[in-house]
């Protein structure tokens, strides 16, 4: 070996230290030598534990010397803390992002484009399409598509063979067998046949669309609310009427206990997700004995037959734009959403997996919810869309529609105005 | 120039001259200097953000950026034009009067009290009152909320059993006119304690004699209060009101976490208005601008106790 040869092997060894010293944010392919800690921001019961634990061990087998710190946050005030997190610094490497809340975040530059990535990840050929829209903005991908979740009616097999009535295939046929529940349970002052809180406006929303209603429209890239439009609010008018026969729920109150409540014996039917099935079994939370009494059914149409679309609900993972650890990020996410993983969320976790080649996972009353994304719409895809949630327009509007604080005109006007304004980026 | 033909054996007395004008003049500044520097730091600054703001487009990707867009006054025209803005002024307004008089008002009563009892009474109602004082906000209002609720209330339970109606199921949220009643209760009730433990120190104040001579021109025992008990109170009277206005006025936790942090516009206050417009639909300008609009109006509040504090000062 020459001197000049050692020279160039020695600059190269010094090389490889020097790259091997900055730890994880050099590109290198060695996996155990990256250091670091990454964040990561989950939302309160999307994952398992189990399937978060077992994620974690999978990426500790890939890279020993990173720390996963896994935090969860609570749906009431995460776009607050995404706000505080995303103007620091030091933002969560990975979070897990509400598909209605993607765009705000996307457009505002706080997300990482990873479009390049996309195919680093299992089945996304086969991702579905309403998340993969969500992630998308000006034919950039800004997010992983997570899990789906989409809405049927769980209700008490031994309350309705009491009544004798079965699932109805109609909204009306909806009210008839509701109000024969109520006849049937008329002694229970707590009854209600269908537990309907004034603010689920998840819920509302299949009664809109049913009838041809949409929440807003675009044409030529304005907004405008059709909350106002006849359709919709054929729609609106339908469910006061089914709510103010059927429910004794607090028509101010909103969705989160409805769970608990129905566990407690005093509900037919509720309009819930797949996974809510868990929460009602939960031996803590809610009543495992009501095991064997559960099924599920579609919201049914108005047109006698046909099931009414619903609110495809999910979530996507995100790499922020300002994180130090972005491969490790891309990494972990690639782990979670990976084929082991997402079949454990479908089996375990019962939500509706991210690809079409797991939708024949579904099993038992979890088919019905599975089937029921099939007949699915989304909110209106506007990076301002996340404003017009945090500004409660559509649960206040309800709340003043079931409390007859004001009529469906006047409500819905007010309410499409305000949308209208929001989706156009005004405050 | 007087300096340019000192003599030397001038110098030690003009530079003492020098000294005094320093410790005179300067000494005083020297010693605020560290308030003033605290005040600067945890008020001016964050109040000039706050106006700096208000006066520029900050949406979330200015957020992100830390730069935003300059508008000018737009924000503040945006809110004066806007509806919700004007109802929400005027519910706060109405909601703090309601707050200020029931406080002031009960608390005097129960401070005259105190000062009729026994005294081992008078520990027991004082020991009551430091507990509810002492409670932090947010439990209050947990309880509160349990006691109001709408399936499990005990408010509605003994309503009903005690024949007053009909409250299973009764919603007291759902008309805002009850709902904002429920408000006024709950914010009076915590605000009283300190109120009147405040007004009794005054009323411990007043002399003996005075109440004496007056009795014996034959006050009635409202007279007395009037003409004597309140004119001696009065700088008490004013700074409770004048505090109980600011907190009034800025109320938000009891409505915020009463209301599971998604109170209908209905319930907004002016605080949960900017609350709203600044986290919630991420317009950090607009909520900046009703921030500062509230400053503005308890700085009118304020400018009248300082105003009558003055007074107070010239007539003593």
């Amino acid at each position: 070996m020459n001197l000049r040869k050692r020279w160039v092997t020695l600059v190269a060894v010094a090389f490889t230290l020097v790259a091997a010293a900055c730890g994880s944010t050099a590109s290198n392919n060695n996996s155990s030598s990256q250091t670091g800690t990454l964040t990561v921001w989950l939302m309160n019961g999307s994952a398992p534990q189990s399937i978060v634990d077992a994620t974690n061990t999978d990426f500790k087998a890939k890279y020993p010397n990173v720390t996963v710190k896994v935090e969860i946050q609570q749906w009431s005030d995460v776009t607050t803390k995404l706000d505080t997190a995303f103007q620091g610094s030091n933002p969560p490497d990975v979070m897990e992002l509400g598909n209605t809340l993607v765009a705000k975040y996307a457009a505002a530059g706080a997300l990482l484009d990873i479009t390049g990535k996309k195919t680093g990840f299992d089945n996304s050929a086969t991702w579905l399409q309403s998340l993969t829209d969500s992630c998308t903005q000006g034919g950039k991908l800004y997010c992983v598509p997570y899990y789906a979740g989409s809405r049927a009616i769980i209700y008490r097999k031994d309350f309705f063979a009491s009544a004798g009535v079965a699932p109805p295939d109609s909204m009306d046929a909806l009210l008839t067998i509701g109000q024969k529940l109520m006849t049937a349970h008329a002694s229970d002052p707590n009854f209600s046949a269908l537990y309907f809180p004034g603010k689920y406006w998840y819920a509302a929303l299949p009664f809109v669309w049913d009838f041809g209603g949409d929440i807003a429209t675009q044409s030529g890239g304005k907004w405008s609310g059709t909350l106002d439009q006849p359709s919709s609010q054929q729609g609106l008018t339908t469910l006061q009427n089914i709510v103010s026969k059927l429910s004794r729920a607090d028509k101010t109150g909103d969705e989160a206990k409805q769970d608990a409540v129905f566990a407690q014996g005093h509900v037919a039917m509720i309009i819930a997700n797949g996974w809510e099935v868990g929460v009602i079994l939960d031996p803590k939370a809610g009543n495992p004995a009501l095991k064997d009494q559960l099924g599920a059914f579609p919201i049914p149409s108005h047109n006698a037959g046909s099931t009414a679309p619903v609110f495809l609900g999910g979530s996507d993972l995100g790499i922020s734009a300002k994180s130090k650890h972005q491969d490790l990020a891309q990494a972990w996410i690639a782990t979670l959403t990976g084929n082991k993983h997402m079949a454990e969320m479908a089996t375990v976790g019962g939500v509706i997996p991210n690809t079409t080649s797991m939708l024949n996972l579904g099993t038992g009353i979890n088919t019905t919810f599975y089937n029921a994304a099939k007949n699915s719409k989304f909110v209106p895809n506007s990076q301002n869309w996340a404003s017009v949630e945090s500004a409660n327009v559509l649960p206040d509007m309800l709340v003043k529609i079931f409390t007859k604080q004001q009529d469906i005109q006047t409500a819905t006007t007010a309410a499409s105005n305000r949308i209208t304004t929001i989706l156009n980026g005004g405050g | 120039m007087g300096l340019a033909i000192a003599t030397p054996d001038q110098r030690p007395a003009l530079f003492l001259r020098f000294a005094q004008l320093v410790r005179r003049r300067l000494f005083p500044y020297a010693l605020i200097t560290p308030s003033v520097a605290v005040i600067a730091g945890i008020l001016a600054f964050p109040l000039g953000m706050l106006v700096w703001i208000s006066l520029q487009h900050y949406g979330l990707r200015e957020l992100i950026q830390h730069q935003g867009e300059w508008v000018g006054l737009g924000n503040y025209q945006a809110i004066l034009a806007d509806p919700l803005f004007r109802q929400v002024i005027f519910r706060s307004l109405a909601f703090t009067f309601a707050c200020v008089a029931l406080t002031v008002g009960l608390s005097t009563l129960i401070a005259l009290l105190l000062l009729k009892v026994r005294r081992a009474v008078r520990v027991i109602v004082m020991s009551a009152l430091v507990f509810v004082w002492a409670t932090p906000v947010v439990v209050t209002v947990d309880i509160w909320q349990w006691m109001f609720d709408y399936e499990f209330g005990v408010i509605n339970y003994l309503l009903t059993q005690l024949h007053l109606g009909n409250f299973i199921h009764h919603n007291w949220f759902d008309n805002p006119l009850q709902g904002w009643t429920v408000f006024v209760v709950i914010v009076v009730w915590g605000a009283i304690p300190f109120v009147t433990i405040t007004v009794y120190a005054g009323l411990l104040q007043v002399p003996g004699e005075l109440l004496d001579a007056a009795q014996v021109d034959g006050a009635g025992g409202w007279q007395r209060f009037r003409f004597v008990t309140a004119p001696m109170l009065k700088p008490i009277f004013l700074i409770v009101i004048c505090l109980s206005t600011i907190w009034d006025f800025g109320v938000f936790n009891q409505i915020y976490i009463l209301l599971n942090q998604r109170p209908s516009s209905d319930y907004y206050t002016i605080a949960i208005y900017s609350y709203r417009e600044s986290f919630g639909v991420t317009q950090y300008g607009l909520g900046a601008a009703i921030a500062v609009l509230l400053v503005l109006v308890l700085i009118v509040v304020t400018l009248f106790y300082v105003r009558e504090t003055v007074r107070q000062a010239e007539i003593a």
